[in-house]
């Protein structure tokens, strides 16, 4: 069946009418050229209300605390800009004013690899908003009374060996000094274990701020300094000059990173090195941590981001490991818009990348602002 | 030496924090929940108040709103809990807290660190007692 140019503006006209989803596009300054009834049902505007509007002013995306998103974070400013579909969780105000939460896709429209415009299709999840929150709320209970024991185990060992209750021989010490590591390792199973329940449950609450990503891999790396003195690793840091500015969540990315620079130092044998490089590549900033340690066999590349992985080479050595690092690493620079991925040779060393968009100063010139 | 308000339901660490802070010479009054702590604070301003969220009765969020730390701008608030990169941490930030510190991975030496470089966070406006 062929339709003339008539018939087929008629059938995109129905198709765009009965996505079961809201819809709207815009030109490229921003202006609603068009909205399906799934929209205009779900935030309670007319058809007229919302045609040749601006679609930030009149849907303005707020985060889930109520808080308006600025206008350079919301998707369909970064999707314009990056030219890339973006598929976020906002809430929008309807036209009584109820916040409601909405799963969001939005897409530019490209004509000749040039933006002309945008679609976004969104969905009421106020249901799975309800449902998400529930667990979120579980797990925040759950990791806080698993870990104010701890709490108290860790601080009262560290009074003792501090002295608060008096003189303690060397035994004592080295008892108090196990009772801290235990504690220690516990600690890390309940975060790495929280944190995946997160992953898998679409929970990770990820706050971006600005971050400048050049001091916190130095933060990091004074970090892991003692565990690579101990193992006598040198840790090399190169940077440039200036410093890199990212909107990214600082906690977040301090957990991807340190996880990449303590696996860099735990499959490192004595004398190697461990270098982590951070650098500006496009829109991209890149944070790389090579090491010159025990690789990863050929045969186990495909599953290195899998849950409980851990390399045939490395079982045989006595390092201790959950195999849960880098399925973590990989779901959470997800989380943050990022990427991983690694390049390693067998006895020679593996370089792990995690790349992170980089906040273009373009994105303030090109800003829709009409 | 800074005036320091622990809020804490749980005994032991509550204790536990006075010891330490007191033996950095800070001037220390403790509340094991969020009311308790509102009560004080009506005609006590602290340099610093190291804040549980996850308590009974009334928690370390609803105190935040409650005191409105923008009437308190000198008023250092280090949040101290064991919700790990939580909604709860993001929204403390958003009332005005200065800093978030995972307890179970602090030792009593960082904690007093911790304190005196939050304290230090004031830009020169700490008042030293």
């Amino acid at each position: 069946m062929s339709y003339g140019l008539e018939g087929q503006r008629a059938l995109a006209e129905v198709l765009f009418n009965s996505i079961g989803d809201g819809a709207v596009t815009t030109d490229e300054f921003g202006r609603i050229t068009r909205i399906n009834p799934t929209a205009i049902e779900i935030l309670g505007y007319t058809e007229e209300e919302t045609i040749g509007m601006w679609f930030p002013k009149l849907f303005i995306a707020y985060d889930e605390d109520g808080r308006a998103i600025p206008l350079i974070d919301r998707p369909i400013t970064r999707s314009f800009v990056a030219g890339s579909i973006i598929s976020e969780r906002v809430h929008y105000k309807t036209k009584d004013g109820n916040l409601v939460p909405m799963a969001i896709t939005v897409s530019p429209i490209m004509v000749k690899d040039q933006p002309v415009g945008c679609i976004e299709i969104f969905r009421d999840i106020t249901k799975e908003y309800e449902i998400d929150k529930m667990k979120s709320d579980f797990i925040s209970l759950a990791s806080h009374q698993l870990r104010t024991p701890l709490s108290a185990i860790k601080t009262y060992s560290h009074m003792l060996i501090d002295g608060f209750m008096g003189p303690i021989n060397r035994s004592q010490l080295k008892a108090l000094k196990t009772i801290i590591s235990a504690s220690n390792r516990m600690n890390e199973t309940i975060s790495t274990l929280l944190n995946i329940t997160r992953i898998e449950s679409g929970s990770v609450a990820v706050a971006k701020k600005p971050v400048t990503i050049t001091d916190l891999v130095d933060e990091i790396a004074a970090e892991y300094k003692l565990a690579s003195i101990d193992k006598d690793i040198k840790l090399k840091i190169i940077k440039p000059k200036n410093k890199i500015k990212i909107i990214s969540d600082a906690v977040v990315l301090k957990e991807i990173i340190g996880n990449l620079v303590s696996n860099a130092i735990k499959y490192t044998n004595s004398g190697g090195t461990v270098t982590i490089e951070t650098k500006s590549k496009g829109t991209q900033v890149i944070v790389s941590v090579a090491d010159t340690g025990v690789g990863i066999p050929e045969n186990s590349k495909d599953s290195v981001f899998t849950k409980f992985f851990r390399a045939e080479n490395v079982v045989k050595q006595e390092t201790s490991g959950t195999g849960l690092g880098l399925f973590l690493a990989k779901g959470l620079i997800k989380e943050l818009g990022g990427e991983v991925w690694f390049d390693s040779e067998e006895n020679k060393g593996s370089t792990f990348y995690v790349s992170l968009p980089m906040l273009p100063q373009i994105i303030k010139s090109k800003a829709v602002n009409k | 030496m800074a005036n320091i308000l622990i809020v804490e339901d749980d005994k032991d660490l509550n204790a536990a924090y006075k010891v330490i802070l007191e033996s950095e010479k800070h001037k220390v009054k403790v509340a094991f929940n969020g009311q308790e702590a509102l009560n004080i604070l009506k005609d006590y301003t602290p340099d610093l108040i190291l804040l549980d969220l996850l308590m009974p009765i009334m928690g370390g969020l609803e105190l935040l709103e409650k005191y409105e730390l923008k009437d308190h701008s000198k008023v250092k608030v280090l949040i101290f809990t064991n919700m790990e990169n939580s909604p709860e941490v993001t929204k403390a930030y958003n009332l005005g807290a200065t800093r978030c510190i995972i307890k179970s991975w602090t030792a009593p030496q960082n904690l007093s660190k911790v304190v005196n470089d939050t304290l230090k966070a004031n830009n020169g406006q700490l008042s030293l007692n």
